[in-house]
């Protein structure tokens, strides 16, 4: 039996970018998000600022490269530039900036944005991420 | 006449809000995770991760930033907020199954905006839970209303 591939700390490249498939969003994410978190607007037809960088994390597990072995989501500095709408269709692209060594593991930043139909970045930030070492 | 709403002009620097406490379920993280599409083993994998430095499943970053921002809706009188234009935050500790947790807000900020009809105010917001450990924190940044003359 094969293990499933995995990315770890030493396998990320500094510059490497990445694009997930897209998603539509719906009114079933819009009401699912608000049932579960009693966030967002009154409009149904508006999406909660924080729904799709829910989603994009989502998104990230779609892409060619094997999961990348997170031990914790350390932060995220974050922008929403315009509002999104139930209809609209998105995708995230990120890059990694800066990659850290620690002792046992390793801190990765990632630049991440998020893109509508239209290709408007309306989202953009940066993640923070410990991320595993490939064991010995 | 008043909507009920606070607006930018009504809400002071140093203003403290507390939520009430929210209990964290196994059923908040499964749901997140059908939501958001994001299964990593740390959220879904009850055996993997007993042998974790976690040892049990633990909720989703996120998931405990969009419930405190739930959270914040209920810990003070509603804002004519138009949206949320960025956040610094940070994730310090896990949240597990059967944590509650809590909001922490504060004002720590008013600016004007280039558009007459709004200002944008900073908050400041510390989620923890029942044993007062700060599991989440960091700064928001929210777009309000001002009321019209």
């Amino acid at each position: 039996m094969t293990p499933a591939a995995r990315t770890y700390f030493e396998d990320v490249e500094v510059g490497r970018e990445q694009r997930t498939p897209a998603i539509t969003l719906t009114e079933m994410h819009v009401t699912l998000y608000r049932g579960l978190t009693s966030d967002g607007a009154v409009d149904p037809t508006m999406v909660p600022e924080l729904l799709p960088v829910c989603l994009s994390t989502g998104l990230g597990w779609r892409v060619p490269r094997p999961p990348l072995v997170v031990l914790a989501f350390m932060g995220l500095d974050w922008q929403i530039l315009r509002p999104l709408a139930v209809g609209d269709t998105i995708y995230s692209r990120s890059k990694t900036a800066v990659k850290r060594t620690l002792r046992e593991a390793g801190i990765i930043v990632d630049e991440h944005e998020i893109v509508d139909q239209r290709g408007e970045v309306v989202q953009r930030g940066r993640f923070t991420f410990l991320v595993a070492k490939r064991p010995a | 006449m008043s909507d009920g709403r606070r607006y930018f002009d009504e809400i002071e620097v140093g203003e403290e809000y507390e939520s009430p406490g929210r209990t964290v379920t196994e059923s908040d993280i499964v749901l997140f995770a059908g939501i958001s599409g994001d299964f990593n083993v740390l959220h879904t994998d009850a055996e993997f991760m007993k042998q974790s430095v976690f040892g049990e499943r633990i909720a989703h970053g996120l998931l405990g930033l969009a419930i405190q921002a739930g959270l914040f809706t209920r810990a003070t009188q509603p804002w004519a907020t138009l949206a949320l234009e960025g956040l610094r935050w940070k994730f310090k500790a896990p949240v597990k199954i059967g944590d509650t947790v809590r909001l922490r807000a504060r004002v720590t900020a008013k600016r004007e905006s280039s558009k007459p009809d709004r200002g944008l105010i900073t908050v400041e917001r510390r989620l923890v839970n029942q044993r007062d450990e700060v599991v989440q924190e960091g700064e928001t940044d929210l777009v309000v209303e001002r009321r019209s003359s």
